[in-house]
């Protein structure tokens, strides 16, 4: 009973400081926004050149010119419905377009030569000795032209296999999984941002805490009835549910602007719950070694930073495991609660994958956020709640 | 008296600082009891021993009577500082508070009004506690004391900040309450441990200097009563000679320009004698004036006039 007036006192007093309520739920959605932004602004996008030098050919009373429908293929060229990031531009000759490509204007320069039309003809004439001769010209250095060339050589390719009615000797099929053939960058970086939105909640939840011994109303607290557990239930309780609502207005924010996602959204809310109480666990150890929300802001600093860089949150991470237990790869930032909270929430986000398979996540976000608990509840206790 | 509170030996050390020093004390039922003494004395040390805030180097407190009660719900504490919760409304906080004691929602809420009735807070009722004046956060510090009904009242400095109607108000409630409780009060404020308190105990450097009313301590300790007499008249040699003849007499006297100052535990009983020496003399007295001695005084004789950190 004494749990929930402290719910209901907690709930009120978070309510009432509202700016601290809104900039904590926001910081999820802004985080998303940003992001999207920079995803959108860095979008590749590579501009290929082309000299059509191609005379054509008259064939049965009519003048072919295959250079001009391979320019046509170019642009149209699609992979299963999507356009690839590549822009196709006329020059005039050779000389026009190295300048751009000297300028920067363009990454490749893709020269049709004389005899392409004629050279195409002959081959679906069965003429197997005739060669179609296509030039690139472009920095070697530079991943830009490499990129490129490899697009702009498939669909030539694939263009005189279609007009000698010829076939590829080897199909390729690629099998991608969950989502990733279709997610995008932004995609690939949700589940991490979701996770920065409850990393927010160490600030809120430290203040909570650490507010009944500014206003000194933890005195109050030790001289009446109630135990540590009923006090830091009750005030983990409303951190919960404000960390809930954080990471469900982060992913509607994401929905919004263009993300998918394909797992279990019950499993997602799940472990955003779990990783809520792991952070206002280690809020509760934040609390127990400061003593005012100024100091909390200070302190607090600090492992906020580490809970957003250095397990993936922020962008992604990559580290060796130090050892593996029960197949599950344990590495340095396995630490930290957001580790596991972010592979958890790319396997079922973007991998679709079950809860079974998130299992060893799971376990290892609830061992360490008892760890955190038991650590932050006996400092706590002992330094603020304690009575003779 | 029956004892509600029995203190022994009470010893509270900081490594080398001992800031109670084996103060022995009991507290009686529904008496109101002063604890005075001045900054550093000890008495917010013995206080938060009282309620358990503190824990005890040495010694012993004992609490009788307690009626089934265990000891939280017992003691009701208003600290010298307003502490509430500012984002919650009066009511609100006492009901809160009320609830961490385990009392039923029904029941903490009629004492809740209670309580701001009769320390003038009705009409606030409803009002976030950081919205109040300075005056009404010290009776709301003083309701949230007494939200779980308890036994014991203990009030560090109740009166500080209050106005003077405000101090009337809480003094008066105070002096209700005693009926039915018993109220330990610190303060600095001598007129109103005086007015206050059934017994007095002077504390300074962590020891207990004297306990007892405060009719009794003015009575016994200190220079006494002051009487003034306003000269119409005298000349030095009268006046030298005057001065001789009342020191004889085991008084204390301080001659000023046109006046005289003499101390006396029982002045009023010597005054005649004090007359027949000053027209024997041939000093002519124009006015008598005559002030009791206070707790003050008694005060300041105790614990000397040394400032204190």
């Amino acid at each position: 009973m004494k749990t929930i007036n402290i719910i209901l006192k907690s709930l009120k007093e978070q309510i009432r400081s509202y700016w601290i309520l809104l900039l904590s739920l926001s910081m999820g959605p802004f985080f998303i926004f940003v992001y999207f932004l920079i995803m959108e602004s860095s979008k590749p996008q590579y501009t290929v050149l082309v000299a059509n030098n191609d005379q054509g050919m008259l064939f049965s009373g009519q003048t072919i010119k295959h250079g001009n429908d391979l320019i046509t293929y170019l642009k149209n060229f699609k992979v299963d419905s999507i356009a690839l990031p590549l822009t196709v531009n006329e020059v005039t000759d050779k000389t026009m377009g190295i300048e751009s490509l000297k300028n920067k204007k363009a990454d490749a320069l893709i020269i049709i030569d004389t005899t392409f039309s004629q050279s195409i003809q002959e081959r679906k004439s069965g003429d197997s000795a005739s060669v179609v001769n296509v030039e690139f010209v472009g920095d070697l250095t530079n991943t830009n032209y490499l990129i490129s060339a490899v697009w702009a050589n498939e669909i030539i390719n694939e263009y005189a296999l279609q007009a000698t009615n010829n076939k590829r000797i080897v199909v390729l099929k690629e099998t991608a999984l969950g989502t990733s053939a279709t997610a995008s960058s932004f995609d690939m970086l949700v589940p991490g941002i979701l996770i920065v939105s409850l990393i927010m909640l160490m600030f809120t939840a430290s203040i909570a805490f650490v507010s009944e011994v500014e206003n000194k109303t933890i005195m109050r607290l030790k001289l009446s009835k109630l135990n540590v557990f009923e006090f830091l239930a009750g005030i983990s309780f409303v951190q919960l549910l404000v960390g809930i609502v954080s990471v469900l207005l982060t992913l509607l924010t994401a929905i919004i602007l263009g993300f998918k996602y394909e797992g279990s959204l019950t499993i997602m809310v799940i472990i955003a719950s779990l990783t809520s109480l792991s952070i206002i666990a280690f809020s509760l150890i934040i609390a127990a070694i400061t003593k005012t929300a100024n100091e909390v802001l200070v302190v607090g600093n600090f492992p906020m930073f580490l809970f957003m860089f250095f397990t993936g949150a922020a962008f992604p991470l990559k580290s060796d495991a130090l050892f593996i237990l029960a197949g599950y790869p344990i590495n340095i930032q396995g630490l930290m609660t957001p580790t596991h909270a972010i592979s958890a929430l790319n396997k079922t986000l973007i991998m679709s994958m079950d809860i079974s398979s998130i299992f060893p996540e799971i376990i290892s976000i609830l061992v360490l956020t008892m760890f955190y608990f038991l650590v932050g509840g006996i400092i706590f206790k002992q330094r603020h709640l304690k009575l003779t | 008296m029956e004892a509600l509170i029995i203190i022994e030996g009470l010893k509270k050390r900081y490594g080398e600082f001992t800031a109670v020093d084996g103060i022995s004390i009991d507290i009686n039922c529904n008496e109101i009891f002063g604890l005075l003494g001045p900054n550093g004395a000890g008495k917010t040390t013995t206080i938060s021993m009282i309620c358990g805030l503190l824990p005890v180097t040495e010694g012993k407190i004992t609490f009788t009577n307690c009626n089934g009660k265990d000891k939280k719900s017992m003691i009701g504490y208003c600290p010298q500082e307003n502490i509430f919760y500012p984002k919650l409304t009066c009511l609100e906080q006492l009901l809160f508070l009320g609830q961490m004691y385990g009392i039923p929602s029904n029941t903490v809420k009629s004492r809740a009004f209670e309580l701001l009735n009769l320390l003038g807070l009705s009409d606030k009722t409803h009002v976030r506690a950081s919205k109040l004046s300075g005056g009404m956060k010290r009776r709301l510090n003083i309701c949230l004391a007494l939200v779980h009904d308890p036994e014991i009242l203990i009030l560090d400095e109740p009166e500080a900040g209050l106005d003077p109607q405000s101090r009337i108000l809480v003094r008066d409630f105070i002096k209700a309450i005693s009926e039915k409780k018993t109220i330990i009060l610190t303060t600095h404020n001598m007129d109103e441990a005086e007015r206050l308190s059934d017994r007095v105990a002077i504390i300074d450097h962590g020891k207990l200097l004297l306990l007892d009313t405060p009719n009794n301590l003015k009575r016994t300790v200190g220079e006494g009563d002051v009487l003034e007499l306003v000269l119409e008249s005298s000349n030095e040699s009268s006046m030298k000679t005057f001065s001789e003849n009342i020191q004889l007499l085991n008084m204390n006297i301080k001659i000023n320009v046109d006046a005289v100052f003499i101390k006396h535990s029982n002045i009023i009983e010597q005054l005649p004698e004090i007359k027949n020496v000053a027209e024997r003399n041939g000093l002519k007295i124009a006015e008598i004036k005559l002030r009791e001695n206070t707790l003050e005084d008694v005060f300041i004789h105790l614990t000397g006039r040394n400032l204190r950190q």
